[in-house]
Order: C-alpha cells, then sequence, then structure tokens
C-alpha cells in the first residue's frame, strides 16, 4: 500500500483512496477507541466519526505520520464522547455488592455459556486490564493506551495525544505505577506468563 | 517507593528513550540499588501485561459513503455561469414585477384630458389660454346641436382671452357645461371619464425575456447537475 500516494488522493477528494486507507488502520483505530472509551458500541461510532472527521480535514495533514495524525483525530472523538458522557451521565449497569459498592471486577459481563475455565482464559485478563484502564485519568489512559497498547514510540504519541514529549514521558510513567497498582489486585487472574515474568524478573 | 523522577527515568529507559550515556548509568544503578530495580520490574510487567493485552478486530467496515461525508458530484464550469444567470434573472424579472407595481404610470389621452385639468378645478399651470383653443377643437368636432350654442360660445370666449386668469376660469365653467347641459350627451360622458391608459415602466417583453433567460439557465442547471451525477455514479 503507498500510504503517501493514498493520502494525496484523498486529499484531492478521492474518497476510494481513503476507504483503502481505513480498510488499513481500522482496526487499530478501533482498539484505540474501544480502549480508552470501555465500551464497544461507543467505541464503534467513535472511530466512524474520528474517520469522518478525518477525511474532511485531510487537507490539513502536512506531512509526517499519518498514523500518528488519524489516530489524534481519534483521541479527539474520544474525548469528545467522553465530554458527552459527562455532560449526560447514565446510570452503571454494573451490579453494586450486597454492601452498596460497585463490584471492582467485571467479570459479571462474561458470556455465562462458557466454562469459567475458558472464561477465565478468554476474557479475564482483558477484563482486567480494561479496569484498571478505566480507573485512570484520561490523559493518562490515552498515554497509555497509544504508547503500550498501540505500541506507537513516543514521537508518535505526542502527535496523537497533542501534548509536548516530556510529558508524554511523564505521563506515561505515572500510568504505568498506577497499572501495577491496579492489577496487584487481580493478581489471581493474571495468566501465568505474567506472574512468571514477575518471577523471573524478581 | 523511588522518587517520580527516577520512576520517570525507568519507564524511559525501557522504552529505550534514554540517551546511552544515561541508559549506561541507569543500568549501573538498577544494578546495585534492589528497590530501582523493583520499581524498574514492576513498571515492565505492567508495560509487559499491556503489551499482552488481545487486539480486537474491528467489529465491522469504517469505510466512508459520499452521504457520510457530504461529498458532491464535481460539476462543470459553466454550472456556476448558469447557476450566476438563473439567479440574475430572476432577480431582475422580481424587480421588474416590483417596479410595475408600485409605480404605475397614468397618461390621459385626448383633449378631454386637458378639459378636465383647465376646466376650472384649479389647474394653475394650464393656462385658460391653451385651454379655450382646445376647447375650441372640442366643440367644433360636435354635431348640429354644437353650431346652435355657437354664438353663445363666442360670446363667452372673446372676454376670457381678454379678461384676467381668475376671471376666465370664473367664465369656462358655463362654456364647458353649457353644451353638455343641453345636447352633448356624448361629449359630456367623455370628459366625466377621462380616458386612462395604463402604461408598465418595463416593457412586457424584457419580462419575458427575462423569463425565458432564467428558465433556460435552470433547465441547464439541472441537465448539468444530472449529468454529473450519472457520471460519478
Amino acid at each position: 500500500m503507498d500510504e503517501i500516494a493514498l493520502v494525496q488522493s484523498a486529499q484531492h477528494g478521492d474518497l476510494d483512496s481513503f476507504n483503502t486507507l481505513i480498510l488499513h488502520y481500522q482496526d487499530r483505530v478501533f482498539n484505540t477507541a474501544l480502549r480508552i472509551l470501555g465500551d464497544e458500541d461507543i467505541a464503534q461510532d467513535a472511530a466512524q466519526e474520528a474517520f469522518i472527521s478525518a477525511f474532511r480535514s485531510i487537507s490539513s495533514f502536512r506531512g509526517g505520520s499519518f498514523k500518528a495524525w488519524l489516530l489524534r483525530t481519534v483521541t479527539n472523538a474520544c474525548y469528545d464522547e467522553l465530554r458527552r458522557q459527562k455532560r449526560r451521565p447514565t446510570t452503571p449497569l454494573e451490579p453494586d455488592t450486597k454492601d452498596g459498592d460497585e463490584m471492582d471486577s467485571p467479570r459479571w459481563l462474561a458470556d455465562p455459556n462458557l466454562t469459567p475455565a475458558e472464561q477465565s482464559e478468554a476474557d479475564e485478563l482483558e477484563h482486567a486490564i480494561q479496569h484498571c484502564l478505566d480507573t485512570l485519568p484520561t490523559d493518562f489512559r490515552t498515554v497509555v493506551v497509544l504508547a503500550d497498547i498501540q505500541g506507537m514510540d513516543y514521537s508518535e504519541v505526542a502527535i496523537a495525544a497533542h501534548v509536548p514529549l516530556g510529558t508524554i514521558k511523564s505521563r506515561l510513567a505515572r500510568a504505568r505505577l498506577r497499572l501495577r497498582e491496579c492489577l496487584r489486585g487481580f493478581e489471581e487472574l493474571l495468566p501465568s506468563s505474567f506472574r512468571l515474568e514477575e518471577e523471573r524478573t524478581s | 517507593m523511588k522518587n517520580f523522577r527516577d520512576i520517570e527515568q525507568l519507564s524511559s529507559y525501557l522504552d529505550g528513550q534514554l540517551s546511552p550515556s544515561e541508559s549506561t548509568r541507569m543500568e549501573s544503578r538498577i544494578a546495585s540499588d534492589p528497590e530501582l530495580a523493583s520499581a524498574f520490574n514492576d513498571i515492565r510487567a505492567a508495560r509487559g501485561i499491556l503489551r499482552r493485552l488481545p487486539s480486537r478486530k474491528a467489529p465491522r467496515n469504517f469505510t466512508l459513503t459520499r452521504q457520510m461525508v457530504g461529498l458532491k458530484p464535481p460539476l462543470p464550469r459553466s454550472y456556476s455561469f448558469f447557476r450566476f444567470s438563473t439567479s440574475f434573472a430572476t432577480i431582475l424579472l422580481t424587480l421588474t414585477f416590483a417596479v410595475n407595481l408600485l409605480t404605475p404610470r397614468l397618461s390621459y389621452v385626448g383633449p378631454l384630458n386637458t378639459g378636465w385639468w383647465g376646466g376650472g378645478y384649479g389647474g394653475g399651470p394650464v393656462a385658460p389660454q391653451a385651454a379655450a383653443p382646445e376647447m375650441m377643437e372640442a366643440l367644433s368636432a360636435t354635431e348640429a346641436p354644437m353650431a346652435a350654442a355657437a354664438p353663445a360660445l363666442e360670446m363667452d370666449v372673446v372676454p376670457t382671452e381678454a379678461a384676467s386668469a381668475d376671471s376666465a376660469r370664473v367664465m369656462e365653467t358655463p362654456v364647458v357645461e353649457a353644451p353638455t347641459a343641453k345636447d352633448l350627451g356624448n361629449a359630456s360622458e367623455l370628459q366625466d371619464q377621462p380616458q386612462v391608459k395604463k402604461e408598465a415602466v418595463v416593457p412586457i417583453a424584457w419580462q419575458i425575456g427575462l423569463l425565458a433567460v432564467g428558465l433556460i439557465s435552470l433547465l441547464m442547471m439541472l441537465a448539468l447537475n444530472r449529468s454529473a451525477k450519472q457520471k460519478w455514479k
């Protein structure tokens, strides 16, 4: 895929070229939105909005990393969605415990048709991580999603999150520390590979 | 727990963001400081587990349609010309209608018009000297009953020419009314109902022309638009 040529065609209004770029990046865009927002349906909407917004503003792309530029529109769409949620808060579906506190683990969302073993193998890690991501402030979450989940380098994250490089370093370090603390609470849920790594490195 | 500056350095070291000299220094510190090594392991473990997070496949394609982004088919340059001419013709046509409606021009034709103005109703600018010959023409056009009244007319008109303007007005009134009252049936009717012809300020031919230009331009616009859409599909 000649990304530069496709971007240039899209800048001249060629929607087919842009759709080719969408097909290439849609998984990454959707995953970013999903990890920032924590809801699949809302993440789909945000991803779609991001692509529409990206096409409309593609003339503002002046070169560099198209992926970083595209993910910036996604983070903007996610921030918009989070602001919208703040303005119109909804009652969470998450059930309360007998004490009235919300359950820490999102395991109740699991598919009841699966056996407990399958469930834990397939979903628990993801649920635990997503839960810990959700506890982070949005700015920290965005940085850690872009750097550690999407595997972007610092300069790309700086473009996508629209913050200076120094801020990226600081936020990433804080976010990792907080995540580590949060994940300690799910130690028994973590896969053996993680525990082994921990044991190996300790 | 180490101070945050150390944590930030560890995080950057983990990502290979330190300079070679800083990296070397950090490696030696980790090797000699168990607390720093533990913090490093924590950060590395957190990053490791985040990287193991499975990547979800997009549940659907997010490709865009032209409707979604509000794209319109590229139109030929002549389209803007026809759009301009349609608008221009429409505005002008509206203006011509407005002008014709708001400023009607009435013209009074025939000698009776003059008789109206000069017939003693305060038509200041029309001098009796000018009215008199016209009145004479009108009277001469009448038939035999007018001839019978001729002496009376002559008697009345002569002093009119010699007298002042005020006295002439006073004298004129019976001059006109006298034959009307007697025999001038048709003439008096024409006098009482002056012939008024309404003229349009903007000729109707112009309006028809503008309407034609507007309609043709509009049709051309629609045809170009349709052709562009078909080509686009």
